[in-house]
């Protein structure tokens, strides 16, 4: 089933089917209900920023729709058909990724590496309990590591973990003490074990857990059904202390109308993994029962072209297409104010390493470019779905800014369906997006290195390359962060990837949900809450 | 009438069939297989290779099919490719969900159509027929995802009295299930009725102008007599015909109202088999529509022979 875009880091998202049946229907409940609900208001009124935040209730039960993974989903965290959201309940990292977007603490206290950047060292927490009432110990994160990187497995962060983990050569010199000797070095590997295939699971565990889901986690497993619907209840020897709900219920359901209902009928509190395109949100947002909760640039866009297809092969071809429109054109017209300009380049704006070159648009430059290519007045399919709701503004909303440019952009419509498996990757020119939230390095690495799975422009460059390998060898800090801002230029000027924009997704959570928090790829399971 | 009866069954047999044919070439032709869509975009293609080694589809289509059809023959419908459970079990929970709705919708939207068709009828171009006529022709435009929209905001959102969505899954007992039914089965009643309606008023103003029943009533029936005793069982005759297609039809509309009540039946399952390229389930969901549909129709006319004396003559004559 609806396998993410986002594999490498993402939950899955809005299933396709929506795009078959529901999205009309949730156009037309949303049309009618804005109809009549916000007769006063203007066109566009602003939505709001984000969850209430205050001292819930202690207790209380937390219902989420969420859209399943498929039948066959699972809640082994490694696999890529995860059950994505009970494994922030049921787990915890080595690291995880703070608010700031840096590596910080969770199951690992601290952490060191030796001066080469090869060995590296964790100190675990103490008196961590698992589920079953065993305890945590080296032997478990051990064991953790060396699964991601079996290729039987073929876990999504296996392709990224592979290169630097050599099996053997995962040690636990102590029982609080985990030493990962890397094949090459790597100042940024922490950072790479906050992704959500991380979660920690205990020793051998691996024939069960998919369905057993013991864990660390502040929450633990009272029934699961791939597909179906399960539920968490409050784990209270859990090692942060134990969360403010005593429950969270999560029930699947496929159609986005359908969640959207349940959420304003009040049968749930929150829908996971679910972007409401604007008008719904409006509707949300304007009714008794829920709000909207931002996720300020949860996911950035795309307009990948692949460099290895023709006119994109030529350098000058992605350059002229890149100045040709305006990303504060596209920001207006598909995202309605909810996020702000990427600028081309895809590290999120307010984390560690992003840089802020930014090249001004220059439709006449990219006229003469095309003409200096051959390929003057250029023809091109832009293909989009309604896979999620902001690809088709955001191609046409390119089209008319590329026009001025002398750039004919044709916007085909494809199946949501079989949109990642058929036209992702395989056209030249389509639309597409992934959630934020994971590391720089491994962003780099991961959607623009040659050879990547991910890599969706199939962009090869040895200079780009070279910089992320210098990066990750570079032990100093501001060094790195140099190598990492040269690496994002040379997406801007050499790449395949445009990337007009980062977007908030808007989140439909129920007025009584306090602390709502998502910090990469998890909420807050700990302090969410209900109003007193 | 046993000849007519077994060439139907024959026929049956042989529509059956070809809906399988046609699904099983139909997902062929869906861009993706069950491998790249279960496994996503995430997988490695040395993970798509081996699901679809151990699923067995590199074997050449037609050998498959003739696999499947061997298995159902004997009443095996396989397991699905992606839960690895039998399908039978799967689509008989299905089913159950779905004939709470289609039974309601059935008993609501046939005997209100009927009353309200002969009504309309009776008071041809007076306001009766009016208001009912107007009310059909809306009904029949609307379709039934917004009919049942509405309802969802109606009765759930703005007075909730009703569920909106269906929160429990499939092998939920009956009794969960009934407060869920309820706006399902109206969405599909509204759609449903508005055409029974029609049919049966236009068949009750022909047969009012007949010579026959202007005889009954020159001997001085009253007017209700003449309508139940003697107009209507010919009114419902042509009537019959349609009320098997609506529930046909039923089977399809019920996939759109299911998926927008999250409702556990054939159709949300019949969704995820399509999605997910579930060939096992998609044929045993075609099968059972299919043998639904011709059922329907069998039962139609030989409602019409029972109904109607000259259709026996006929046949025996004709014999």
């Amino acid at each position: 089933m609806p396998r993410p875009r986002d594999t490498a880091g993402g939950p899955p998202q809005i299933p396709r089917r929506t795009a078959l049946l529901g999205g009309i229907g949730a156009l037309g409940a949303a049309a009618l209900l804005s109809g009549c609900s916000s007769a006063g208001q203007s066109a566009a009124p602003v939505l709001a920023e984000g969850s209430a935040t205050g001292s819930p209730r202690p207790g209380g039960v937390l219902r989420m729709a969420r859209p399943p993974a498929s039948q066959a989903e699972t809640l082994d965290p490694a696999s890529s058909l995860s059950a994505y959201e009970y494994l922030g309940a049921l787990y915890n990292r080595l690291v995880r990724t703070d608010e700031n977007g840096e590596t910080a603490p969770d199951l690992a206290e601290s952490w060191e590496s030796s001066g080469d950047g090869t060995v590296w060292t964790f100190r675990l927490r103490d008196r961590v309990p698992f589920h079953d009432g065993s305890r945590l110990t080296s032997a478990d994160a051990a064991y953790t590591v060396r699964r991601l990187v079996d290729p039987e497995l073929a876990s999504p962060q296996g392709t990224v973990l592979a290169p630097l983990i050599d099996p053997k050569k995962v040690h636990t010199p102590e029982p609080g003490v985990l030493r990962v000797e890397l094949t090459e070095p790597n100042f940024e590997f922490p950072a790479l074990l906050t992704n959500y295939n991380c979660y920690v699971v205990p020793d051998g565990s691996g024939a069960e857990i998919g369905s057993t889901g013991v864990g660390t986690g502040p929450f633990r497993l009272e029934s699961f059904s791939p597909g179906g619907r399960g539920r968490v209840v409050a784990f209270d020897e859990h090692w942060a202390g134990p969360p403010v709900l005593d429950a969270i219920e999560m029930f699947a359901m496929t159609d986005i109308q359908a969640r959207t209902n349940a959420l304003l009928a009040g049968q749930v509190d929150l829908l996971s993994q679910t972007n409401l395109d604007f008008a719904t949100a409006r509707v949300v947002q304007a009714s008794e029962r829920a709000t909207i909760a931002r996720s300020a640039n949860a996911q950035w866009y795309v307009l990948p072209m692949l460099t290895t297809a023709e006119p994109f092969t030529d350098v000058r071809v992605r350059t002229a297409m890149k100045l040709a429109y305006d990303p504060q054109h596209v920001v207006d017209v598909a995202l309605q104010g909810t996020g702000v300009v990427g600028d081309d380049n895809p590290v999120p704006p307010g984390t560690p390493y992003r840089s802020d070159y930014a090249v001004p648009r220059d439709p006449e430059r990219a006229r003469a470019l095309l003409a200096e290519a051959g390929v003057p007045g250029l023809r091109v399919d832009l293909y989009t779905s309604s896979y999620d709701p902001v690809f088709t503004p955001m191609a046409l909303a390119y089209r008319d800014s590329a026009a001025e440019a002398g750039i004919e952009v044709t916007v085909r419509n494809a199946s949501a369906d079989s949109y990642y498996t058929q036209i992702w990757m395989n056209r030249p020119l389509m639309a597409t997006y992934w959630y934020t939230g994971r590391p720089a390095d491994q962003l780099l690495n991961q959607v623009f290195r040659s050879g990547s799975p991910y890599n969706e422009t199939a962009w090869s460059d040895e200079v780009f390359d070279g910089l992320l390998d210098d990066a990750r060898r570079a032990a100093d800090p501001d060094r790195r962060r140099t190598l990492y801002q040269d690496a994002q230029r040379r997406i801007v000027d050499e790449g395949g990837a445009m990337t007009p924009m980062f977007a908030d997704r808007l989140v439909g959570i129920s007025k009584e949900v306090l602390n709502y928090r998502e910090t990469g790829f998890e909420f807050d399971y700990l302090d969410i809450g209900l109003r007193p | 009438m046993p000849v007519f009866i077994s060439r139907r069954l024959l026929s049956a047999a042989v529509t059956v069939l070809l809906a399988a044919v046609l699904v099983f070439a139909a997902v062929q032709l869906l861009p993706g297989d069950v491998a790249a869509q279960v496994l996503g975009q995430d997988a490695t293609p040395d993970a798509v290779a081996a699901l679809r080694d151990r699923l067995g589809l590199d074997r050449p289509a037609v050998l498959r099919f003739l696999d499947w059809l061997a298995g159902a023959v004997r009443g095996d419908f396989g397991a699905s490719l992606v839960s690895g459970e039998p399908v039978a079990d799967a689509l008989a929970l299905h089913l159950r969900n779905t004939l709470l709705i289609a039974v309601a919708t059935i008993a609501v939207a046939v005997t209100s159509s009927i009353v309200l068709g002969v009504l309309a009828g009776l008071y041809r171009d007076r306001w009766p027929d009016t208001v009912i006529s107007s009310l059909t022709l809306i009904g029949m435009s609307v379709p039934e995802f917004v009919v049942a929209t509405l309802l969802v905001l109606a009765l759930s959102i703005t007075v909730p009295v009703l569920p909106a969505v269906v929160l429990d899954e499939a092998s939920a007992p009956v009794a969960d299930l009934l407060p869920a039914v309820v706006l399902p089965a109206a969405a599909l009643s509204v759609v449903m009725t508005a055409y029974i309606v029609r049919m049966t008023r236009t068949s009750v103003i022909d047969v009012m102008a007949g010579e026959f029943v202007t005889t009954a009533r020159l001997k001085g029936l009253g007017t209700w007599r003449v309508v139940v005793r003697h107009a209507l069982p010919s009114a419902l005759l042509p009537t019959l015909n349609v009320i098997a297609m609506n529930v046909a039809w039923l089977v399809g509309g019920v996939v759109v109202v299911e998926n927008v009540f999250n409702y556990p039946g054939v159709g949300t399952l019949m969704l995820e088999a399509v999605h997910n390229r579930d060939l096992p389930v998609l044929q045993a969901i075609a099968v059972v529509s299919a043998a639904v549909y011709v059922l329907c129709n069998l039962a139609a006319d030989l409602g019409a022979l029972a109904l109607d004396p000259r259709l026996r003559t006929r046949e025996r004559s004709a014999r």
